[in-house]
């Protein structure tokens, strides 16, 4: 637990606090809805962190780096998108592969399209995506992700340069 | 046995997951269980924060008036609505999956759809994440790299909903009232 969850559970302490302080039959109701919908998700979630843990297993940070390598041409940025996409490593792990990646000459396009592409896509999440908000939903954002992606990865190649930027 | 039947098609990835581990503890037992105590213990390090999100949901549930929604977030909140949005997707931590069921009861309240869209979108964005950045790629990079994603989710938003239709929002929100 990083630093962001304690600021997050103390915010949370203070509303439920102020809640019971305003009315304790809501502040029950808030609790017990929460507390169902959590029960009702659960195995769901499980599923989903099971997944996560088999994608980390069978895509590991090397592997990716292996597949892309020093892959230039104008593929390359498709082919970091779709990596990063159906990566499931924590968003920390993208950082130190896209720094690899970029000494071993891969492109800023397609490094800026994988560390998009790796939190922005979200495979593993999808089918929890489709269960909450339907499959023509999640698959079109699903989709779109990839392209924008791709997309961002692109204007970061061209507009880096104009910066003086280099690593 | 109708209950089960109902459980079974909601959690349904729940038995793709359990026969994926099976395949790959046939033929990979290391791996299988490195993936399984990889997953339990993200899953561990996640479950305080998702409870908070939870009680999140509680709280918003009970509090939050589907009238207060309709007006930050509604149809009618044009890019103001997608802007707060968009704030909000940049500040949510935790796992996608735990702020899902949270999105769910906004649009259920009459919150826009391009405004799940915003707020998924600049999810990606993770505050806590750039110092990290900042030390591995400098300045211009990160700045660049999350800027050009925040506005992504102004070209996101009205994109999907001009392909999921107008009318996506109303259905939703009537097959919820239904449940």
């Amino acid at each position: 637990m990083g630093i962001t969850d304690f600021i997050f559970l103390a915010v949370m302490l203070a509303l439920v606090a102020y809640s019971a302080f305003k009315s304790g039959a809501k502040t029950k109701k808030a609790l017990t809805v929460g507390a169902k919908q959590f029960w009702n998700v659960l195995p769901f979630f499980v599923a989903i962190f099971g997944l996560i843990g088999l994608l980390e297993v069978l895509l590991t940070p090397k592997q990716v780096g292996a597949w892309l390598g020093p892959q230039q041409g104008l593929l390359a940025p498709l082919y970091a998108a779709v990596v990063g996409g159906l990566s499931a490593g924590p968003p920390a792990a993208a950082f130190p592969l896209g720094k690899y990646l970029l000494v071993q000459h891969a492109g800023v396009a397609a490094v800026g399209a994988m560390l998009i592409s790796w939190t922005a896509v979200a495979t593993a999440t999808l089918p929890a995506e489709i269960r909450f908000f339907g499959a023509r939903f999640a698959l079109s954002r699903w989709a779109l992700a990839f392209v924008i992606s791709i997309v961002i990865g692109l204007l970061m190649a061209w507009i880096l340069p104009l910066m003086g930027w280099s690593l | 046995m109708n209950a089960f039947v109902k459980w079974s098609k909601q959690n349904w990835l729940l038995y793709v997951v359990l026969v994926a581990y099976a395949v790959l503890a046939a033929f990979h037992a290391p791996e299988a269980l490195d993936a399984a105590i990889r997953g339990l213990t993200t899953f561990v390090n996640l479950l305080v924060t998702l409870l908070g999100v939870f009680v999140l949901i509680g709280l918003v549930r009970v509090w939050v008036t589907d009238a207060f929604i309709i007006r930050h977030l509604g149809e009618e909140s044009g890019w103001r609505g997608l802007a707060i949005g968009a704030g909000l997707g940049t500040v949510m931590i935790g796992p996608l999956v735990g702020v899902f069921p949270l999105y769910e009861s906004l649009l259920a309240k009459g919150a826009r759809p391009g405004v799940i869209v915003a707020m998924v979108s600049t999810w990606a964005i993770k505050l806590a994440m750039i110092p990290l950045e900042l030390s591995i790629f400098g300045w211009q990079f990160t700045l660049v790299r999350n800027g050009l994603l925040f506005c992504a989710a102004f070209v996101m938003a009205p994109t999907m909903e001009f392909i999921i239709g107008k009318n996506w929002g109303a259905r939703f929100r009537d097959a919820a009232g239904e449940e």
